[in-house]
């Protein structure tokens, strides 16, 4: 008898030639988010096993594997050499296991039998295995459509028996869409985004703006911490953090003053377009939802757009701040994001920014100040970490 | 650097810090020990208890040495609550730091909380509280000086008038600001806390005066330490390095506290020559020589606090251990401080390493980055 977890992936089954590509890339994910648990990955037949895993390690195996991207679902299960009585038997422990204090239980049998050449077929396993449980167990009724215990026999080269299944992150294998620059702020939305993104399976780079000398070194430190928590889905990212205080200023002095920050933030995507550039990225993400500041208005949007030739990923826009937030603390970024610094966006804000900006109207402003430089400087100036 | 951030902490004191390490490297017996080289520390940490139960005019079997502050409020609060039957009101001050706010806002439900209101200074308003105290109020508990503003409350009234209305309730001073600071005589309330590291002994070794005959519980449980009220193995490091630091006080205490008002007048008339420029809390020769809050109108605290940092100067924008939370400054909003004056509050607190030089320095630099923070002000 052995004990395995058994992976199901996710739409990776629609893709045709290129499919090896995508489960190796997945078996990749696992393998690197089981590093140090001593596991074993094989991939049969539409599922991917991990071997080798000490008991005492499986619920840590199972965590880090429901933030691997491509992961369907995940059952810990045990195998079984395919003789009945031993079958039967591996059934009673796992349903007592899933019957667990309770008085009483539904259940069904589900069976899945890709070897063909065993001696039942899948009907007659689960009339077969169902008769024994109900022999064993008198708690139990059978429920066929919905069972409190869904008792899972697959007949491979071995049989596998399970009970138990948790669902994974679901999305696309990491490194499976390329590479993205992702905008991050601090705030709730930006880390959410990157998650957004990486899910379907992107790798990710990062810029962040900051003030010096007006925005805390812990602001600093929180975007690094938030990077950390995003890498743990997305692997590790590169982040940029851009000094930001000497085209603010500028900005501040020389241009309307209710246009600062949507100028702000068209000169902000044109420093990420230049690091993603220089990272070889294809794409920014940013984490703006529709209507929910003066920048992120449709008008807002294509002002920034138009600031840069890379297309501009937005995962969120049609998402309620609520919606945000669920995620968020569901990614266990949300405690991070609340801390109260001040970032770049906060130090000098306008009382009444425009709503409504024009793309033409928007050029000429910026063209009132000569950025090149300044954008020269704050790349030059740049620290760049890993965040793992 | 100029250090202007003294209510947060200080900087330990030479000999406070020395005398502490020849308790953790020579004499670092453990006071209950048997032989006599115990003995020897005993006797020194009963010393220290009288010294500084000399500095409150209290007796040293009325001292009990905790952790800091936050452990002082929390067990003077808790202890004195377990010690009673019933239920009752509490009344704690709007403007408490937060181990005593928090800690009375948990007694809701068998107690009910009534919030003491503060003047535009910050001090309570002794009438109002005395009006709203009768025999069912439990427990009092109220700061000697507001850590935001300075301001001094009029402990000696404050605790006549709880002992005339509900003479079985138990009064608390919160005395980690005020403590040497501002004179200050146990007789004028029933519970006193200290912490060290207000005043340049280590972190980690505070007090507690519990007035003799006060029903209370103590804190936690164990060895039996501190007559057992407050188990655990004695501090002898960190309360013989206070010990220094309040042998060092005694000595200069008249001294010291001129030098902090002038330095502090000198500031404050250096700020308000600034324009648009206010000071919270009491006029400054009536606060506690130590603190001065100010509004800088049309710039955000933080980035002044920031801007200052990059030049060495060091600053609040409210007490340390609010500066993570996020919303509105509790104390400034009671003490009706709002919007763009609440926006670009500093606190300045100084202490004795600070010099008059430091002050003129300080508000130059000030003044040079206002003129051109407020080019950027939101327009």
């Amino acid at each position: 008898m052995e004990q395995v977890l058994l992976i199901r992936y996710d739409e990776i089954h629609l893709k045709g030639l290129n499919r090896p590509f995508f489960e190796r890339k997945l078996i990749e994910g696992i393998k690197h988010s089981l590093s140090g648990l001593n596991a074993t990955v094989h991939k049969e037949q539409g599922r991917i096993f991990v071997y080798g895993i000490a008991a005492e390690d499986r619920d840590e195996a199972v965590d880090r594997l429901t933030r691997v991207f491509g992961v369907h679902s995940i059952s810990p299960a045990v195998g079984v050499e395919k003789d009945w009585n031993t079958i039967v038997a591996a059934a009673r422990d796992i349903t007592e296991k899933a019957i667990g204090s309770r008085e009483r239980a539904t259940f069904k049998c589900f069976c899945r039998r890709s070897d063909k050449g065993f001696f039942m077929n899948s009907e007659e396993i689960n009339r077969e295995l169902g008769h024994e449980m109900l022999e064993a167990f008198p708690n139990l009724s059978v429920d066929i459509r919905e069972p409190e215990i869904k008792l899972c026999v697959e007949i491979r080269e071995m049989a596998f028996i399970y009970a138990q299944e948790i669902m994974g992150a679901g999305g696309m294998p990491t490194g499976t869409a390329g590479l993205a620059t992702l905008l991050i702020s601090g705030g709730i939305d930006s880390p959410v985004a990157g998650y957004m993104m990486a899910r379907r399976g992107l790798e990710l780079t990062a810029v962040h703006f900051y003030s010096y000398p007006y925005t805390s070194e812990r602001a600093r430190d929180k975007v690094v911490d938030l990077a950390k928590i995003v890498s743990r889905y997305s692997g590790p990212i590169k982040l940029h953090l851009v000094p930001f205080t000497e085209i603010q200023l500028a900005i501040y002095e020389k241009c309307p003053p209710k246009e600062t920050t949507v100028l702000m933030r068209r000169l902000m995507m044109k420093i990420a377009q230049l690091w993603a550039e220089k990272d070889g990225a294809r794409a920014l993400i940013t984490g703006e939802a529709l209507g929910q500041v003066a920048s992120q208005t449709l008008e807002s949007l294509c002002v920034t757009d138009d600031a840069v030739t890379m297309p501009v990923f937005r995962p969120l826009i049609g998402f309620d701040k609520n919606d945000i937030v669920a995620i968020a603390k569901k990614i266990d970024t949300f405690n991070t994001s609340i801390l109260p610094y001040e970032d770049c966006c906060t130090v000098f804000v306008p009382q009444h920014p425009v709503t409504k900006p024009e793309v033409q109207k928007m050029r000429e402003s910026e063209a009132l100040v000569d950025f090149s430089e300044m954008i020269q400087r704050a790349i030059e100036n740049t620290e760049t970490v890993t965040a793992i | 650097m100029i250090y202007l951030d003294n209510s947060a902490t200080t900087r330990t004191l030479d000999i406070a810090a020395d005398t502490a390490a020849q308790y953790m490297k020579a004499d670092f017996f453990n006071p209950a020990a048997a032989y006599s080289a115990a003995v020897e520390v005993e006797r020194n940490i009963n010393s220290a208890r009288a010294r500084l139960a000399n500095a409150i005019h209290a007796q040293s079997d009325e001292i009990i040495y905790t952790s800091g502050g936050t452990e002082s409020n929390n067990t003077a609060i808790f202890g004195a609550l377990r010690a009673r039957r019933g239920g009752g009101r509490i009344i704690v001050g709007a403007t408490e730091h937060p181990s005593v706010y928090e800690a009375a806002m948990s007694m809701k439900g068998p107690y009910v909380i009534n919030e003491a209101r503060v003047d535009k200074t910050g001090a309570y308003d002794v009438n109002m509280l005395a009006q709203s105290i009768a025999n069912d109020v439990a427990f009092v508990s109220v700061m000697q000086v507001n850590n935001e503003t300075g301001a001094i409350n009029d402990i000696p009234a404050i605790y006549k008038a709880v002992k005339q209305r509900a003479p079985m309730a138990i009064m608390h001073v919160d005395g980690v600001q005020g403590f040497l600071k501002v004179p200050f005589d146990a007789r004028y309330c029933d519970m006193y806390s200290i912490s060290g590291h207000k005043f340049h002994a280590p972190k980690g070794v505070g007090a507690l005066y519990v007035k003799r005959g006060t029903r209370f519980a103590g804190g936690q449980i164990g060895g039996g330490q501190e007559r057992n009220l407050r188990s655990g193995t004695t501090n002898t490091p960190g309360i013989m390095g206070m010990d220094a630091a309040i042998g060092y006080y005694a000595e200069n205490i008249d001294n010291i506290r001129q030098r902090l008002m002038n330095m502090k007048l000198r500031l404050a008339s250096n700020l308000t020559s600034i324009s648009d420029t206010f000071i919270n809390g009491p006029a400054p020769e009536l606060g506690a020589p130590h603190i001065l809050n100010v509004s800088f109108l049309g710039v955000r605290g933080e980035v002044l606090l920031h801007a200052l940092e990059e030049k060495g100067i060091y600053v609040s924008t409210g007490s340390a251990c609010s500066a993570h939370k996020k919303g509105k400054n509790r104390i400034l909003n009671a003490m009706g401080v709002v919007g763009d004056r609440q926006e670009g509050a500093i606190r300045f607190s100084l202490s004795m390493f600070n010099t008059i030089e430091e002050m003129d320095i300080a508000a130059e630099e000030i003044a040079a980055q206002l003129a051109f923070l407020r080019r950027f002000k939101r327009r």
